[in-house]
């Protein structure tokens, strides 16, 4: 178990998120190819919450559903890098979002509040690998994730993507 | 948005009329926020962002009074990355399903489709 990430520089050992994207503190328990639990704090010194108004309201604070999502997903993330770390995310193979369904929010998340990730594998092929799991604040659930599809793919398909790569030289002169 | 919105986006999705049905532009600022950390030296627009200006359209189209609040992702497929500078196009598709109000959004970059996702809100509770 010594090669598990516990904190956050072991997480950004295996992941390619950074400041302000990276949304896992610590990993709890991680059973590789099968489980694991992170936890992410939340505080209203995130940058989402830099334009709200002091007119906002309690629920005005909800922590951003979608970035519920992602810090989830990032907790997966953890999973699969521990058996293939790649924080490099211009080389080799990279991770990618292939989808997510049944996501059902049954709570609110709000700063002060520390997210509790379970995420379990629940079918992994060749280069697709299946999750899901709850999110939980104090032992209540407040998302229920059905499924999440990763894929790896060669970093290749995303850097020939990029608009105006071959063409960047020649915008610069 | 709103001077109020909690939000790892920057951008605010505006109307535009269609033909048959609501649809929002939004440009994906070369400074948005997100874009250090995902990813450094290589800004590519996280697909839960994605989600988000597609979350913001509905709320900005929704079809009926009150405060509304996202109550499930159905269903989300990613088509092709979304980059630094691109235009996004969301066209959505309404339905009422009992209380609430399921929203199917398409998302199209100039390349070619982004993103599509099947949304379902419920009437917002305070507190």
């Amino acid at each position: 178990m010594s090669s598990v990430p516990q904190g956050v520089a072991g997480i950004k050992a295996v992941l390619p998120h950074r400041y302000p994207m990276l949304l896992v503190d610590r990993v709890l328990e991680l059973v590789p190819g099968e489980r694991l639990t992170a936890l992410k704090a939340v505080t209203c010194n995130e940058p989402w919450y830099e334009g709200l108004s002091d007119k906002a309201s309690e629920e005005d604070h909800d922590y951003p559903r979608v970035l519920l999502i992602e810090s989830w997903c990032q907790a997966a993330g953890v999973l699969i890098a521990s058996e293939r770390p790649n924080p490099d995310v211009l080389s080799g193979q990279v991770m990618l979002f292939g989808g997510i369904s049944d996501v059902r929010f049954t709570g609110r998340v709000r700063p002060g509040d520390v997210m509790r990730h379970e995420v379990r594998l629940s079918r992994a092929l060749t280069d697709t690998v299946i999750f899901e799991g709850e999110c939980l604040v104090d032992g209540r659930v407040v998302a229920e994730i059905g499924r999440v599809v990763m894929a790896m793919r060669p970093a290749t398909e995303l850097t020939e993507q990029v608009p105006g790569t071959a063409a960047s030289s020649e915008e610069k002169s | 948005m709103t001077p109020t919105a909690c939000t790892p986006v920057d951008g605010t999705p505006e109307p535009v009329d269609t033909e048959d049905g609501t649809a929002t532009v939004v440009t994906v600022a070369g400074d948005e926020k997100v874009f250090p950390g995902h990813y450094p030296g290589f800004p590519i627009f996280p697909g839960v962002c994605i989600v988000e200006y597609a979350h913001r359209s509905a709320l900005a189209t929704f079809p009926a009074e009150g405060r509304w609040e996202l109550a499930a992702v159905e269903s989300t497929r990613f088509l092709s990355p979304v980059f630094p500078g691109d235009e996004l196009r969301t066209e959505l598709t309404w339905s009422q399903d009992g209380e609430g109000w399921r929203c199917k959004a398409k998302v199209a970059s100039q390349r070619g489709n982004a993103a599509q996702i099947r949304f379902r809100f419920d009437a917002g509770r305070a507190g």
